[in-house]
């Protein structure tokens, strides 16, 4: 028996040892919901919670609707009582994959595809876009930008305001990890 | 009547007077700019370890608070401090990290945005040193 958990022990621990990771608490995600000749709609979220597995690409990610950051008050108010509904989904979440990553592919080349599901609102939606991942100084730069429509997560938009936000909400991503140790 | 004719100019300048103000308060009510840390009275002022207690009771209710929390600064990075292990306070003025050091007792004031699943961590927003 001691010996089994001996051996449990051993195994975890090169687990833990070969499981690289990389992190950031303060990931910068914005978003841009804009249309022509109205005031923008725009605002940046610098606290997202990123989380990547080197040795296989899985990446986690986390943002909380509160953390997002208007240059109108009266606008922040609205994204989060009456759109985004903040007390009862205080966050968004993304769980998926960077498709044939590892770090020979790192050095090779800068552009991958990323993969997996995007939840906000409790509603869960597949996402496939292209970003961009760079190594320096042992930073790991992931960035990049995709459109999701308000419909999707079941986000109503008010009639008397719909033709002042757009269908289509380009959300971009730059986040810098560093060794989670 | 008679007094209002007299009056006319004096009449027409105040109505113009208080239809300005109007405009004034609404543009103001309408485009004004998040209100910063230091404008807003703290919900709660305490200690990091209770507030730590507070927010695993109920995570929901305090989104979006502004609180004040003293507590020991366990690690700093580029955008903010680790308060007694778990809590993780950003910066909006990084200039403010300079003078903090480690293991040093610290207050500060911030937006309470959530509690991190990923890293089981408090995230609190805007912070500003107190003392």
């Amino acid at each position: 028996m001691k010996s089994i958990s001996i051996i449990i022990f051993c195994f975890m621990t090169a687990l833990q040892l070969n499981a690289q990771k990389y992190f950031t608490r303060t990931g910068v995600t914005q978003f841009e919901a804009s249309e022509k000749a109205f005031e923008p709609i725009a605002a940046t979220n610098k606290s997202t919670t990123v989380l990547l597995n080197t040795n296989t690409g899985a990446i986690a990610a986390q943002v909380f609707m509160a953390g997002f950051q208007f240059k109108n008050a009266l606008m922040q108010e609205h994204f989060n009582e009456n759109y985004m509904e903040s007390h009862k989904y205080p966050k968004a979440t993304f769980k998926g994959e960077l498709q044939d990553f590892s770090n020979e592919n790192l050095k090779r080349n800068s552009s991958f595809e990323l993969s997996g599901t995007l939840s906000v609102k409790g509603v869960e939606k597949e996402i496939e876009t292209t970003v961009t991942v760079k190594e320096e100084n042992n930073r790991i730069y992931i960035s990049g930008s995709f459109y999701v429509s308000p419909n999707d997560f079941g986000i109503k938009i008010p009639s008397i305001v719909r033709e002042k936000i757009a269908q289509q909400i380009q959300i971009s991503i730059a986040y810098e990890l560093t060794e989670k140790k | 009547m008679s007094l209002l004719k007299k009056n006319k100019g004096a009449f027409s300048i105040a109505l113009l007077a208080i239809i300005a103000i109007g405009l004034w308060t609404s543009y103001q009510y309408v485009f004004a700019a998040p209100a910063k840390t230091n404008e807003i009275t703290a919900t709660y002022t305490g200690a990091a370890d209770e507030f730590k207690y507070l927010v695993t009771e109920n995570p929901a209710s305090w989104s979006q608070k502004i609180v004040q929390l003293k507590g020991t600064v366990t690690a700093i990075n580029e955008e903010g401090i680790l308060l007694n292990g778990t809590i993780y306070c950003q910066f909006e003025n990084k200039q403010n990290l300079q003078s903090i050091s480690k293991n040093q007792s610290v207050v500060i004031k911030g937006k309470y945005v959530g509690f991190d699943e990923l890293l089981m961590e408090i995230k609190i927003n805007q912070c500003i040193i107190i003392q």
